[in-house]
């Protein structure tokens, strides 16, 4: 049983703190009023998000995917996920942005950041 | 109370998706179909011994233009939305801040270059060694966070950052057309010759676009920045 | 071809490059900029256009590979002809879009750069096939909108943008762990890669990445429950950025859907069932919505809900032919109306429904609100009539009979929550006007022509000609040219028009169609001539409709297929509707026609489809080869049949139609258009004679129903004040008659019922015209404030008189005729109890009719009737030319009765025989001549003497006042009046019968439908945190399910 739990490949770790990162952020998002806490929430969802986008391009004892020769037996992890991800970090990046300048202009509009003031439209 | 617990019990269906996706995990023994691929067919092909650039810059180069196009619009749209009313009592952003501490001041004087210098080897050296454009941008932007810390109430020359930003990006998208032309298609980066394997001066258009990614991204990391302060 | 200028690339490469230089354009001349930035999206239009020319032509698909290396190694794009259609949509929508929002753009460079990116964005989502890629432009799509909901900070687009920021960053989330998934499993990004990697995509891992990608795309589509901030955003947002999100944002993820459906062959069911149930439960709750810009999110909410319904259902019955005529039709039919609404909320500016009266003011906005509210209602001509023909053929015939319910119901509360709105718009008028510039209505006038253009289009592909059958449309756009001419110049055109038409179609027609074109167009010919009397009202869109309603029906005798007959069917419902919904205070009442007439018409639908997966055929002749169906189908069309003729427990529209419009318009619409009911019976039954064994059960039970209904609405008639009321329930109970007669499926039953309905044209006609000329001259419609008026108005005091006895079937006139020959062919076959019913009713009619002449025209005058005149001679002079009809008829009975047996009896063999005058059935003879002359004898004589006496005699005549109130003033006179509640007595013993049951039942059903839209929308809590909830629960409920499939 602690064998097992030991011998669990670098990449499943990875990818279970990942996905335990984005309920952790997912909880944020839904539980907490203030809108940058949710933000805040969001952050850390995304960044679980490409915890569990590397942990699913890795390859155990795989090299980083910089070739230096032509030698065929070097084991490299897969460079996809990679290039995703840093694609995906700016992207997060971005929507975070937006959501802070929302989150500013919403202050100055309501002297308020509880997600519950922006409640004035239903049905 | 109720909602609270509708919330709870969504997430706990997520998690129990979650649980099943990680227990059903098994690392892959070897690469699949594409990355094969890349890294067979890659530095041959393109020229450039980081793979994850090649990947970025060519292979996915359309994904790459619209990222910088992300960031782009982020930019422009934080600055419409932290745009200042026009019957704003307060014309101008606040110059009286406090003047940051020697420790900063002098961390600043000495890193700043440093940082900078950093940044432009990183997406220089982009098709070599780990990094790349956004990487090196970000790190310029970090040393321009340093900047506004230390000298709390100067401002950077918006319109030079602007100049930059769009002078460097329609050069990214010109320069990905030319491959239209004399290369195989839209951001081929055989337009230039791949050069010797491993050395600055290779894999054709990888290091100028990377360049110009990195002065870019630096720019535009710098001027958000700045719209967050003065905002 | 790759290199040419409308590579689609260019799309990407023209507008990163503008967009990077616009902000220092702006700086130096903002002119520059908005060329710059025009000149861009007319390059989208352009090329895609062109794009789309070329493959329409027949050129290959092009597909664009980038960095010069095959794909999957590399992101490609593909421009075949949907992708070309959709781009080209938006990219025109765009252009259009920003026309109108230019005020708001040019004020900012970013504003304008990011609205070019916006435009690419959905360019890049319909146009790559990579996945990832698909998550950049999603990403891209949703950065600038958040953007562009928010620029003018308002408290409310702040609300509605965050909340749209969270829904959109979870779906997005979604997206890329789902996109990883499948690349954990399949090592491939590029989609069709994936399609034929598909094996791999099972398990946990593989199932979970589906459903993630299924549900982010969906939950952009904006699914019910998961779609308060949609919703939001639609309300908040400004329009012209609104009308975007809702065409060119629904649209790229819908083809994005679209592109991926091949990957989700599990999840087709899923789909459908989110699909339906967004559609009908967004329309549930649009019943209860009076904010005009949420009310049109609900709206858009659901026809895209419909769009992935109809995607699922057609994928899975592999009905490639009709795919893209379904999807593409309900696609831009949804597309060019709701933009072209959401413009014009923003010119009327004004957010409560309630209050859109003020557009009447604006003849041109008005009838583009009425064609774009008719299109979206999914009313012929438009797209989306074609498409749901199409669609609920193919679902019947697949025998996903439910989803066929859904999606007549789903359009029947669309269509009543828009044309809720219409009234609204039609009622009071409100004193604030709408500014606005031509430049500003110029898109939404192009949208409505795109749309005719492309209802035209719709009709050539289904091999119709669209000169003919849309005729009835575009005479009613032409007559709309005449607007500002005086009423007596449009009716005049208005008779040439029908004449003209009257002339070319009646040749044509044989038997028992040429009997139904005498009365519909020759009829309604005769009582257009009454609507003279109304010379000096403008009347603006009165004439234009009854151009359109009377070529309606004059196309309702041309069709030989089901799909013309529904078309000319739905072109009578809409005009006739619009119609009633002139008169004053129609707005209640015209609504409930149009929900009666469109829900019969669903029915009829229903029916015609389930034929034709039959049979294969539209031919209506093809009825004759029914089997299997036929009880199901006869059922259906009945329904559908009755509810236009007024049948009970259906008629509750029936009254409030006949009392709220216009008095000359409702001459037409009792005696003609009620007719076209009967029309659809025959035109249906006479196909079907040889099945007739098969149906009668159904025949007996409809037997039943028309004695019923012919009792009721005497007894309803018997009990009115109102004397339009009263002469409505008559009519129902006049149909009642009708339809036994055609329950009867004999030759003799056809032939009595087709005497009553010409009867019924020719009585209901003149009775209405007579009453239209005494409401005009006393301007009230209750009875027991009339009285005495045969001094001040003979001739219409004699019609009326002719018309009651012609009703009441006694002899010597035709009605008469009808009645024995009824009776005569319920004997003959062998309905005795039947026979008994219909004499009861008769002597009922008799009651309320002996009423209607003596209340109004005898008695004693009221003194402020004093001096009324006669009814104007235009009204007058269709009277008399109808009173000689029915004389002659009377006279000369076989002169109607033998067309009427010779067209009737090559479908069923005769059982009448003719010697001169004289009709012979098995149950003995009738002849009519000889009765006249005896009746006439028996009443001239006495008359004579009569009038000998009253020369000898002093008659003294009594005045008014000689009544001598004891010492008590009553509160409301008119109240003691004699002929107040005429028939209390009779009340006690027989009032049970008439109590308002069905419209009880129906005002019930129609308050149930607003509770459950009420109840509905509990979801819509306003909290960005719920509605977050919402969507993780929609995600953990469609996987749930999956993992237990």
């Amino acid at each position: 049983m602690f064998q097992d739990l030991l011998n669990t490949p670098l990449s499943t770790v990875v990818l279970i703190t990942g996905f335990i990162l984005v309920l952790i952020g997912l909880w944020g998002m839904l539980m907490h009023k203030n809108i940058i806490r949710i933000i805040v929430g969001f952050t850390l969802m995304d960044t679980g998000i490409h915890m569990v986008m590397v942990a699913i391009g890795y390859l155990t004892g795989g090299k980083a995917p910089i070739i230096e020769g032509a030698n065929k037996n070097i084991v490299y992890v897969d460079p996809v996920p990679s290039a995703l991800v840093l694609t995906s970090i700016v992207i997060g990046l971005g929507i975070t942005a937006i959501m802070l300048s929302y989150a500013i202009q919403i202050h100055k509009a309501k002297k308020s950041l509880s997600i519950d003031d922006c409640a004035e439209m239903k049905w | 109370m109720l909602k609270k617990f509708f919330a709870a019990l969504a997430l706990f269906i997520v998690a129990i998706m979650f649980y099943d996706i990680a227990s059903n995990y098994q690392e892959r023994q070897q690469l699949s179909g594409v990355a094969q691929y890349y890294v067979e067919k890659g530095p041959s092909e393109l020229g450039a011994a980081n793979l994850v650039t090649s990947v970025v810059v060519t292979y996915r180069g359309l994904d790459t233009l619209g990222e910088v196009t992300v960031l782009f619009i982020s930019a422009a749209g934080i600055g419409l939305l932290l745009r200042r009313q026009r019957d704003d009592k307060d014309p101008s952003p606040q110059k009286d801040n406090a003047p940051c501490s020697e420790i900063v001041d002098t961390a600043f004087h000495l890193l700043f270059p440093m940082i900078l210098l950093f940044g432009i080897y990183i997406f220089v050296n982009g098709h070599l060694t780990p990094g790349g454009g956004f990487q090196g941008g970000a790190v310029i932007a970090s040393g321009m966070m340093l900047y506004l810390l230390a000298k709390p109430n100067n401002t950077f020359n918006l319109q030079l950052l602007k100049k930059i930003e769009s002078f460097s990006g329609s050069a990214y998208v010109l320069i990905g057309a030319l491959g239209l032309f004399l290369a195989g298609g839209f951001l081929d980066n055989r337009v230039l010759s791949l050069g010797e394997f491993g050395s600055l001066f290779s894999a054709g258009l990888i290091p100028v676009i990377y360049v110009l990614i990195g002065l870019k991204v630096g720019a535009e990391l710098s001027s958000v920045l700045t719209k967050f302060r003065d905002s | 071809m790759v290199n040419s200028l409308t590579n689609p690339l260019n799309i990407i490469i023209i507008t990163l490059l503008s967009s990077f230089l616009l902000p220092l354009i702006y700086q130096k001349s903002e002119q520059r900029a908005v060329n710059l930035f025009f000149a861009v999206l007319a390059a989208f239009v352009v090329i895609s256009l062109s794009g789309y020319l070329q493959l329409l032509s027949g050129l290959p698909t092009i597909e664009v590979l980038t960095a010069g290396i095959e794909p999957p190694f590399s992101i490609n794009l593909r421009f075949g002809i949907e992708e070309a259609f959709v781009t080209l949509a938006i990219n025109v929508a765009a252009l259009l879009g920003a026309w109108y929002l230019l005020p708001h753009l040019k004020t900012n460079a970013p504003l304008m750069l990011l609205f070019l990116i916006w435009i690419m964005g959905m360019n890049g989502m319909v146009m790559t096939r990579d996945l990832f890629n698909l998550f950049i432009f999603v990403e891209i799509t949703a950065i600038s909108t958040f953007v562009l909901i928010g620029f003018n900070r308002h408290n409310e687009t702040l609300s509605a943008g965050f909340k749209y920021i969270l829904a959109g960053s979870l779906a997005s989330s979604f997206l890329l762990l789902g996109t990883m998934l499948l690349y954990f499993q399949t090592g491939t990004l590029n989609i069709d890669d994936l399609v034929a990697h598909q094996s791999l995509l099972t398990g946990p891992i593989g199932t979970a990445g589906l459903v993630l990608i299924m549900t982010a795309i969906l939950i952009e589509l904006k699914p019910y429950p998961a779609n308060g901030w949609g919703l939001d955003v639609y309300q908040a947002a400004p329009t012209g950025v609104s009308a975007l999100i809702s065409v060119g944002v629904s649209a790229s993820y819908l083809f994005a859907l679209y592109k991926l459906l091949p990957l989700f062959d599990t999840l087709l069911p899923l789909i459908a069932i989110a699909g339906g149930l967004t559609f009908v439960m967004s329309n549930f709750m649009g019943l209860k919505q009076n904010q005009a810009t949420r009310l049109l999110g609900y709206s858009s909410v659901g026809q895209v809900g419909l769009l992935v319904m109809a995607l699922a259902l057609l994928s899975q019955t592999n009905q490639a032919d009709h795919y893209l005529l379904i999807a593409g039709g309900l696609f831009i039919n949804h597309f060019l109306a709701k933009a072209g609404l959401f413009w014009l909320a923003g010119l009327a500016a004004e957010k409560d429904i309630k209050h859109w009266s003020h557009l009447k003011q604006h003849p041109v906005i008005f009838v583009l609100f009425v064609v774009l509210l008719a299109a979206l209602a999914g009313l012929p001509p438009f797209p989306a009539f074609w498409a749901k023909w199409a669609l609920v053929h193919t679902l019947v015939e697949s025998q996903h009979y439910i989803w066929v319910g859904c999606i007549l119901l789903g359009s029947l509360l669309e269509a009543v929550y828009l044309f809720r709105w219409y009234g609204y718009a039609k009622s009071k008028t409100n004193e604030t006007a709408i500014v606005c510039q031509a430049r500003q209505t110029f898109p939404i006038k192009l949208m409505v022509a795109l749309l005719l253009l492309c209802g035209h289009a719709m009709a050539i592909n289904f091999g119709l000609q669209p000169e003919r059958v849309l005729l009835p449309v575009y005479a009613a756009l032409a007559m709309l040219l005449l607007h500002k001419q005086p009423s007596y110049t449009k009716a005049l055109v208005t008779l040439l028009i029908t004449g003209i038409f009257t002339l070319q179609v009646l040749p044509t027609l044989t038997g028992l169609s040429w009997i139904f074109g005498m009365i519909f167009l020759v009829g309604s010919w005769v009582l257009t001539i009454g609507s003279l009397y109304k010379g000096t009202e403008q009347r603006p869109s009165y004439y234009p409709l009854l151009v359109m309603l009377i070529l309606s029906l004059g196309s309702l005798l041309l069709a030989t297929t089901t799909l013309e007959f529904f078309l000319a069917w739905e072109f009578m419902t809409v005009s006739s509707y619009l119609m009633v919904s002139l008169g004053k205070n129609a707005e209640k009442s015209s609504l409930q026609y149009l929900a009666f007439s469109l829900a019969g018409a669903f029915f009829i639908l229903a029916g015609f489809a389930l034929a034709y997966s039959e049979t294969h055929s539209m031919q209506l002749s093809s009825f004759a080869q029914l089997a299997e169906h036929t009880v199901m189908i006869i059922t259906l069309l009945l329904f559908g049949f009755l509810i236009k003729l007024g049948g009970l427990g259906v008629h509750v529209w029936l009254p409030g139609v006949y009392t709220d419009t216009d008095d000359d318009f409702t001459a037409i619409m009792s005696s003609i258009v009620s007719k076209a009911g009967l029309f659809g019976l025959f035109a249906v039954g006479i196909h079907i004679t040889t099945q007739f064994n098969d149906i009668e059960a159904l025949m007996f039970v409809l037997g039943w129903f028309g004695l019923v209904m012919a009792l009721a609405g005497a007894l309803m008639a018997v009990f009115q004040e109102d004397v339009k009321k009263l002469l409505a329930y008559s009519s129902v109970g006049q149909m009642g008659y009708i339809i036994t007669g055609f329950a009867l499926t004999s030759h003799m039953g056809w032939v009595a019922s087709m005497y009553l309905a010409v009867n019924h044209v020719l009585y209901k006609g003149l009775i209405f015209l007579a009453i239209a000329g005494v409401l005009y001259r006393t301007n009230t419609r209750l009875m027991y404030k009339m009285g005495g008026l045969i001094k001040n108005m003979p001739i219409s005091f004699v019609s009326v008189m002719i018309g009651i006895i012609a009703i009441s079937g006694v002899p010597p006139l035709l009605g008469f005729g009808g009645k024995w020959m009824m009776y005569n062919a319920l004997v003959e076959k062998g309905w005795y109890l039947q026979t008994a019913m219909a004499f009861f009713a008769s002597a009922v009619a008799f009651l309320y009719l002996f009423r209607l002449i003596h209340t109004v025209f005898l008695g004693q005058q009221k003194t402020e009737h004093a001096d009324i005149k006669e009814a104007p001679i235009t009204l007058l002079i269709p009277q008399v030319f109808i009173m000689v009809i029915i004389l002659a008829f009377s006279m000369f009975p076989h002169v109607l009765i033998e067309p009427l047996s010779t067209a009737i009896s090559p479908y069923i063999a005769s059982t009448i025989t003719w010697t001169g005058h004289l009709l012979e059935t098995k149950q003995g003879y009738w002849n009519g001549f000889m009765v006249m002359n005896v009746v006439a004898g028996i009443f001239l004589v006495p008359l004579f003497i009569l009038w000998m006496l009253s020369k000898v005699t002093n008659i003294q005549p009594v005045k008014q006042f000689n009544i001598v109130f004891a010492a008590e003033r009553p509160e409301s006179p008119e109240t003691t009046h004699y002929a107040y509640n005429f028939y209390a007595f009779y009340e006690k013993a027989l009032g049970f019968l008439v109590k308002p049951n069905a419209i009880h039942f129906w005002d019930a059903s129609a308050e149930w439908a607003h509770s459950f839209g009420a109840a509905l929308r509990r979801f819509y809590t306003g909290n960005g945190q719920t509605y977050m909830a919402i969507i993780l629960m929609y995600l953990g409920i469609i996987y749930l399910s999956m993992r237990a499939i």
